[in-house]
């Protein structure tokens, strides 16, 4: 049994699971992303191709990380651009804290950035009398609500426009019982334009960090990490190792996939690529490990670094999409979450939050194997003897069970039978939390045994 | 220093081996590359302007005045009644900004913008309203293309632009301006 403190998946899902409403309508929001990718990979005729030389792209980039960081940084001196490197999020954010304090910031306004959330480095910097505004709608919307995000493109999914009402006339004091969204949209407009105008530095994450010129490239809809990193003078950009790549035409692969993947649009609004500070700013790039580097330790969980951050496999998770981004134990959800998260994980439930269906790998633009790492993950917790729910206990009996002819035939025409004849409210109990939110199946009038002896056999 | 180190060195006990970079080679969609620009250019919230050219831009331009619009032009040729700002954040009552772009993509409607040609950096972002123009001979097929193509020069800016700036962060509903301009006109020349 696990001794941790946190809630296992199952359990937080439970919660999310309470407004059977919601999750309906949260599942098809998230399903609706996925058909909008559908249709824009459908209407690529090379998008096969594009995943295949993604993948590809990606693999080489990772098993040539060193050579490419280094080029990367020789390169982006050349622009004046300061490169930094930190270990671990406590490392970056005392590189970003020192930046900040040097230059007497007072106010930060941030573009999304996972990375920045991976390493919490809102609550440190704010500790350090620094304001950081989120200026992603959806970022904001969470901010201001004091919520982490619940998904990695749209963080503001789970909210309902009324909430995001009774929000803003909360914070930002729009009229009491506006849900509009193009209104409630108008007014962060406005509220966050002054944040731009007033803050004194901009931080974004990369959305990938081109070698061989020395640039980094941002990719919003909205344009808030042009109007943050654009306007003061000093801008900031966060960079998980994995977000290299050789040159610009392999980030125009990249480019053609992202965003189609993400929301089924061609391109974001807005690609930007930075090879340098204003006129008379200053530009830093902070490149982070945090955990990368372990991870390429194992062939199996490396492939997760080829993750883009599109949130495709997300949107087509039949459990992500009926659990909720709350509930897994950490602060990416979803498939690329378990694969990049697990090890984090003290209830260590979140390989199970997962069916195999398999779905997010067909899905992924860079053919991360998702499944495959998930499963690799069970595998790994097993063999650091850290099975949640008492799995340890009962799964080798389970094993023990499996393998006797005998008791398995046996015990199965039981189960047939009873079935056929029990009630199901006095056989649901049995089933433990499978049954929970489940029908019963229907019984097969003979095993499969039998089945194939009488036809096959 | 010791970071790098650090991280360089742990970079040697990854586990894969070492794969080759693939070949880039995607056949482009060469036929009629205008429309294609067209179609893609509407599915992003941006209109294209195929007749009329810088005439036609200048009109618009005038009336816009006339109304007591704040208009910046970039752009030789077109005439609007701001100049360039002695700072960025004076930028902030623009109404109107008219930006030459260099090179369009066919296959998402996206237009390139250099910083050469932006005054500060922030203004294709920060005005209301943006009129791009672009030369019909500029347009290339994909992404590929586009990246062969576009210069970046050591300390540049640049930035694809594909329609006005828009979000759909409450509850998945389209809202076209967000932080950036709210309406994207893009006149062929
Ligand atoms: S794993 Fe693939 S599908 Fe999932 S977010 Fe990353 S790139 Fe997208």
């Amino acid at each position: 049994m696990s001794t941790s403190t946190s809630a296992t998946h199952a359990h937080k899902a439970e919660i999310f699971c309470k407004d059977e409403s919601r999750v309906d309508w949260h599942s098809k929001a998230l399903w609706m992303l996925r058909e909008k990718r559908d249709r824009a990979a459908g209407s690529l005729p090379e998008w096969e191709q594009l995943r295949q030389i993604g993948s590809e792209m990606k693999l080489h980039t990772l098993t040539h990380l060193g050579q490419y960081l280094e080029e990367f940084e020789q390169n982006c001196h050349k622009n004046n651009i300061k490169v930094h490197w930190a270990k671990d999020g406590a490392e970056h954010n005392r590189i970003v804290h020192e930046i900040l304090a040097e230059h007497n910031v007072k106010k930060l306004v941030k573009s999304k950035s996972m990375l920045t959330e991976e390493c919490h480095m809102n609550p440190y910097l704010e500790q350090r009398g620094i304001e950081v505004i989120d200026t992603d709608l959806g970022e904001r919307i969470i901010q201001l609500a004091g919520q982490p995000p619940s998904h990695i493109v749209v963080p503001a999914i789970h909210l309902k426009k009324e909430e995001v009402g009774d929000l803003f006339h909360d914070k930002l004091g729009t009229d009491a019982g506006a849900s509009d969204p193009l209104y409630l949209t108008r007014a962060a407009r406005a509220h966050l334009r002054e944040q731009f105008l007033s803050a004194d530095a901009a931080m974004t994450g990369v959305n990938m960090a081109i070698a061989d010129k020395g640039a980094v490239v941002v990719c919003t809809n909205e344009g808030n990490a042009d109007m943050g990193a654009n306007l003061p003078k000093l801008q900031l950009h966060s960079m998980g190792i994995d977000k290299i790549v050789p040159n610009i035409d392999s980030a125009a692969v990249l480019l053609r996939t992202l965003a189609r993947n993400a929301t089924g649009q061609p391109i974001t609004t807005y690609s930007s690529f930075y090879r340098g500070p204003q006129e008379g700013g200053e530009m830093h790039v902070i490149i982070v490990d945090n955990g990368r580097t372990d991870m390429l330790k194992d062939k199996i969980l490396a492939e997760a670094l080829k993750c883009i951050r599109c949130g495709g496999c997300l949107n087509t998770c039949p459990v992500y999409r009926r659990s909720g981004g709350y509930s897994y134990n950490y602060t990416i959800p979803g498939p690329i979450g378990i694969a990049v998260g697990s090890q984090c994980d003290d209830t260590n439930s979140m390989p199970w939050a997962c069916t195999l269906c398999g779905s997010c790998s067909y899905v992924c633009p860079t053919k991360v194997p998702l499944d495959k790492i998930i499963h690799h993950h069970r595998r790994l917790k097993a063999e650091a003897g850290k099975l949640p729910y008492g799995k340890a206990s009962y799964m080798p009996l389970v094993g023990k069970f499996m393998a006797s002819e005998t008791a398995l035939n046996c015990s199965m025409s039981v189960a047939r039978m009873a079935l056929k004849i029990l009630p199901g409210s006095l056989l649901k109990p049995f089933s433990g939390a499978w049954g929970k939110y489940r029908e019963l199946p229907v019984a097969p009038n003979s095993s499969f045994e039998a089945w194939f002896k009488k036809n096959r056999g | 220093m010791s970071s790098k180190h650090d991280i360089l060195n742990a970079l040697k006990s990854a586990a894969i081996a070492p794969q080759a970079m693939p070949v880039i080679k995607v056949a482009p969609r060469i036929d009629d590359l205008v429309g294609q620009f067209e179609a893609s250019l509407n599915t992003v919230a941006g209109t294209l302007h195929r007749e009329g050219g810088l005439a036609k831009l200048q009109a618009q331009v005038d009336e816009q005045i006339a109304q007591g619009m704040q208009i910046i032009s970039m752009l030789d040729g077109i005439k609007g009644n701001r100049e360039v700002t002695d700072t960025a954040h004076q930028l902030r009552d623009i109404d109107y900004a008219v930006i030459p772009g260099d090179l369009g993509v066919a296959e998402n409607g996206a237009i390139w913008v250099n910083n050469k040609n932006l005054g500060h950096r922030v203004t294709p972002f920060i005005c209301e309203n943006l009129f791009l123009v672009l030369e019909a001979k500029t347009i290339v097929a994909n992404m590929h293309q586009a990246a062969s193509k576009l210069t970046l020069d050591s300390g540049e800016f640049g930035t694809f632009i594909a329609g006005p700036s828009k979000t759909a962060d409450i509850e998945q509903a389209l809202v076209v301006g967000a932080h950036g301009a709210c309406s994207l006109n893009v006149y062929l020349v």
